[in-house]
């Protein structure tokens, strides 16, 4: 059997080490546009953020134990077509252009920055980093700026907006909602570090959309509604997309042109399955699926892909958009359903926020959790962390709370370990009700 | 443009048959038909039997019957003109080019004609034809696609899938339940209630919306300078916020106007109860064209109709139909005739007794001049907006008329009398904004029917007096009715 991967990033590299366990003959074959195997996106970040010493080690993998595995991998090589009919896949490699027949096609193409709305996005000093040519780049022309302009308040702008004031650059964010961070959290719990960014001397341009970039020979502006922000580079944080372009119409795709698959990560082509970045998932308790680019969804998205090659057995869990950071002194992670976004959901949604020590040591450091429920069944939907401590951990038992249904009473006594250094009196991820134990208001 | 420019003339035609018999009872002679319809006798022999034809799968619902003199009609009690009318539109190759852009977006001649079963020189035509009618709207198919802004595109399909082609189908063929949920969520966003036909207009918006939301270029530049006052508007916010959060959710690349043509949405057309519109308008800017606007028409109806309290319920629902009637102008050009307006003119005239129109017209100059509307020759929206404020004065003349108090006093022998006095009660009690009675000497009256010659009798106060020439006359009926009128 002849696997064919399109991209090497997190979701085809999971899939193509998920085909090597389960089917020891498999010839597996990777095609990958960069020339670069395993660079870790926006490893910019760890560099600004002085956790490694160059780009080069920002990297999940390498060619050398793709190879242990028997996997081939063909870097600089770019599809232009798919054949689904003739099983075929044309790609442009160094060589020149070539062919591959495939028995069984994994499309993880992955997505990027880009804006077709924003026009003048593409100049120069609009910078996206996502991939290593661009990190490099990126991180050449950030060197040499003072002023930066964030384009979108998601967590790469606010993660960006934290490292670069720190490396004391004069940073400006514009958002288009009324608060960043908006599609993981709800206002209230967000405040804090919104306060603290705007406090440690960003600017903060929220309700505001830009509608279009200009480069001069030293500048760039951006221009919104009513005014125009002058910096010396801007970066494009807005939502990663996938370009899908090389599939034609042999593939169903949404409206959204992400491709449709079903729970066995099948596409509407028989030996043909898309992961990762390519495609929606199922978020939460709802059928509906959405789009949620997210580095964890890649892998296991990989791997349930990887399973089902030649009978669907495994179908896929969906995605709970389980995030983590850390930006501006707090630590913040979310998982599920924003009270906020529960307004789509159909049933009625209740949320309450408790504010608990983290220790019973009179220095302990405070944490909120804020759980968003089903008002009638009292089963937990989303989850959503803020502390000065790292607590990003506790995000995944809240996660796995929600995939196993688990109710606010659940929750109540769901098992723990004491040790007055390490735990309050009840554990941060339990429902407390005691008022001495809770701090702040309890709202339910 | 009319319903009726989806049809060819025989089958315009062949509706007015219908028509015809509906409004003569169901029989219409033949030589009358051929002399109303105004053809020959062979063309009539023609239209019957494409009716026949036309109707024979549901035959036993409606059909034609003609038995050598007369034409007669059946028609199930369930089954209405309006159904006649949907079954000759559904079968319209001009409703069909429509659904086909609608769907695919984008044609080619050839692909096109292939799929109706018609020539291409005869799908050049139609396209022709449909575009003089579409003039109006400001939007043209050229190139296999639907040109112009954005918003035009759009209430133009809204109006062509609420009013012409089948709306079920519409909602059929799309992803229902994520329209459903869409709904749900723009009533939870903007905590309003929304009554089910007010959803059913949403769902039709929203199947609009989403299939539009990715086409190629789409042009928003009259939209910019005509939201530019509304920036500040608070269900702006809301809605903004509400579509920015359900595409964040997709890969999708939102336009900014998105929102903007929504918000247009919800406030042209009847969505918000009169109770949730009053509401915003507690917290919307007063200064937008359309606001200031609703305000100057409603003080300008105040003056004419010399109201010194306007009841204050009355005073919402003039805000409310107007704000309706000025974001229409205001945003929108073009419309589809679906009523017909000299009907709808006769009966208002005939249940106010008052010519309205007059002072509509003055009111749609007004707001033509304050919203700095370009008229353009045969927009329909103009003229069907004039409808609506005279419809909105007709209920401000029902909901404020004063009743005229009327007496009647006849001095005759008293079997004669109290016949007399009930003929008459019975024959203008349908004249509205009256109460008539037998004359009471007690009460006061404003006007006194009597036959005894004036100056006999002088304690009849300030009202006026008519004195009948001869009772039940239509000679007095028609005096009394002016006198009223005027009154």
């Amino acid at each position: 059997m002849r696997v064919a991967i399109i991209g090497a990033s997190f979701a085809g590299v999971a899939a193509a080490l998920e085909v090597r366990k389960k089917f020891k003959q498999a010839e597996i074959i990777l095609l990958e546009k960069q020339s670069k195997l395993g660079y870790i996106p926006n490893g910019l970040h760890l560099y600004l953020d002085k956790k490694i010493a160059s780009l080069e080690e920002a990297s999940f993998i390498t060619e050398e134990q793709l190879q242990q595995q028997r996997i081939q991998i063909h870097l600089s090589s770019e599809v232009e077509r798919v054949d689904v009919a003739q099983k075929q896949v044309s790609y442009q490699s160094p060589a020149g252009e070539d062919t591959l027949v495939y028995d069984k096609l994994i499309i993880a193409t992955g997505s990027s920055q880009l804006s077709q709305k924003i026009s003048g996005c593409d100049t120069t000093r609009v910078l996206k980093y996502k991939r290593f040519h661009e990190a490099e780049d990126a991180l050449e022309k950030l060197n040499n700026s003072q002023q930066v302009t964030i384009i979108g308040g998601g967590q790469i702008g606010v993660e960006a907006a934290d490292l670069l004031q720190k490396n004391g650059k004069q940073v400006t964010l514009i958002e288009n909602m009324d608060y960043v961070l908006f599609k993981y959290f709800d206002k209230e719990m967000i405040e804090p570090l919104q306060a603290e960014m705007e406090k440690s001397g960003v600017t903060l341009h929220l309700n505001q959309t830009v509608s279009s970039v200009e480069e001069t020979d030293e500048t760039v502006v951006a221009h919104l509604l009513n005014e125009s922000i002058v910096s010396d580079t801007a970066i494009l944080a807005v939502n990663v997309r996938p370009d899908l372009r090389f599939l034609g119409d042999q593939i169903k795709l949404h409206t959204d042109h992400t491709i449709v698959v079903d729970r066995y990560l099948r596409t509407s082509e028989k030996d043909v399955f898309a992961v990762g970045d390519c495609i929606q998932l199922q978020f939460g308790v709802d059928k509906d699926t959405f789009y949620i680019p997210l580095i964890n969804n890649a892998i296991r998205t990989g791997m349930v892909a990887a399973a089902n090659l030649v009978e669907p057995i495994l179908p896929f869990k969906g995605s709970l958009r389980t995030i983590g950071t850390s930006a501006f002194d707090y630590y913040i992670a979310s998982t599920g359903m924003t009270e906020e976004e529960s307004l789509f959901y159909t049933h009625p949604v209740s949320a309450v926020r408790q504010k608990i020590k983290l220790s019973s040591l009179p220095t302990a450091e405070t944490a909120t959790v804020k759980f968003i429920y089903d008002k009638e069944s009292r089963v937990l939907l989303g989850a959503q962390l803020l502390s000065k401590a790292n607590i990003l951990d506790k995000i995944n038992t809240l996660a796995l709370a929600i995939q196993t249904n688990q109710t606010l009473e659940d929750l109540m006594q769901k098992d723990f370990f004491f040790h007055p250094v390490y735990t309050n009196l009840i554990e941060t991820t339990n429902l407390v009700t005691w008022p001495d134990v809770r701090w702040g208001a309890y709202e339910d | 443009m009319k319903i009726e420019n989806f049809l060819e003339k025989h089958e315009i035609r062949e509706i007015t048959i219908f028509q015809k018999l509906v409004l003569s009872g169901g029989q219409v002679g033949y030589t009358e038909m051929v002399d109303h319809l105004d053809i020959s006798k062979a063309s009539l022999d023609k239209d019957l039997e494409a009716i026949t034809f036309r109707f024979q799968s549901i035959s036993s619902n409606v059909r034609i019957d003609y038995d050598g003199h007369m034409i007669s009609l059946f028609m199930g009690h369930e089954f209405s003109l309006e159904q006649i009318y949907q079954h000759y539109l559904r079968q319209s190759i001009k409703v069909s080019i429509i659904s086909y852009l609608y769907e695919h977006q984008e044609f080619t001649i050839t692909q096109l004609a292939q799929k109706l079963t018609v020539s291409e020189s005869s799908l050049f035509r139609k396209i022709k034809e449909l575009n003089s009618y579409l003039k109006e709207f400001q939007i043209k198919i050229r190139n296999g696609r639907l040109q112009g802004e954005e918003l035009q595109i759009r209430y133009f399909y809204y109006q062509f899938y609420w009013y012409i082609a089948d709306k079920s189908a519409l909602a059929s063929r799309k992803n229902d339940d994520q329209v459903e949920r869409m709904t749900q969520a723009m009533e939870n966003f903007l905590q309003a209630t929304l009554d089910p036909e007010s959803k059913q207009r949403i769902g039709v918006w929203f199947h609009i919306s989403k299939n539009r939301v990715n086409s190629r270029s789409k042009v928003y530049k009259t939209l910019h300078q005509q939201m530019e006052p509304y920036h500040e508007d608070p269900m702006y916010h809301k809605v903004r916020t509400m579509v920015l959060r359900f595409f964040s959710r997709y890969s999708i690349e939102v336009d900014e106007e998105e929102g903007m043509m929504h918000f247009i949405f919800l406030l042209a057309f009847p969505i918000l109860s009169e109770n949730d519109f009053h509401e915003y308008t507690l917290l919307r800017g007063r200064r937008t064209p359309t606001a200031a606007l609703d305000t100057y028409i409603v003080e300008t109806i105040i003056i004419q109709y010399n109201l010194r309290k306007l009841p204050y319920m009355l005073e919402r629902e003039m805000y409310y139909f107007l704000s309706q009637i000025h974001t229409r102008m205001y945003f929108f050009k073009g419309d589809i005739e679906i009523y017909d307006y000299d009907a709808i003119l006769a009966k208002e005239k005939k249940f106010t007794g008052k010519d309205l129109l007059s002072f509509a017209k003055q009111l749609r100059d007004i707001s033509i001049g304050k919203l700095s509307i370009e008229e353009t020759a045969g927009d329909t929206l103009l003229k069907m907006e004039l409808l609506k404020y005279v419809s909105l004065l007709a209920i401000v003349t029902f909901q404020t008329a004063t009743i005229l108090q009327i007496g009647i006093d006849l001095k005759m022998e008293s079997i004669y009398t109290k016949a007399l006095n009930q003929l008459l009660v019975m024959n203008m009690q349908h004249i509205n904004g009256t109460h008539i009675e037998k004359y009471n000497p007690k009460k006061d009256y404003d006007l006194i029917l009597t036959n005894v010659p004036k100056g006999q009798k002088d304690h009849y106060g300030k009202a006026k007096v008519y004195v009948l020439s001869e009772i039940l006359s239509p000679f007095d009926q028609k005096n009394i009715q002016e006198i009223i009128q005027n009154m």
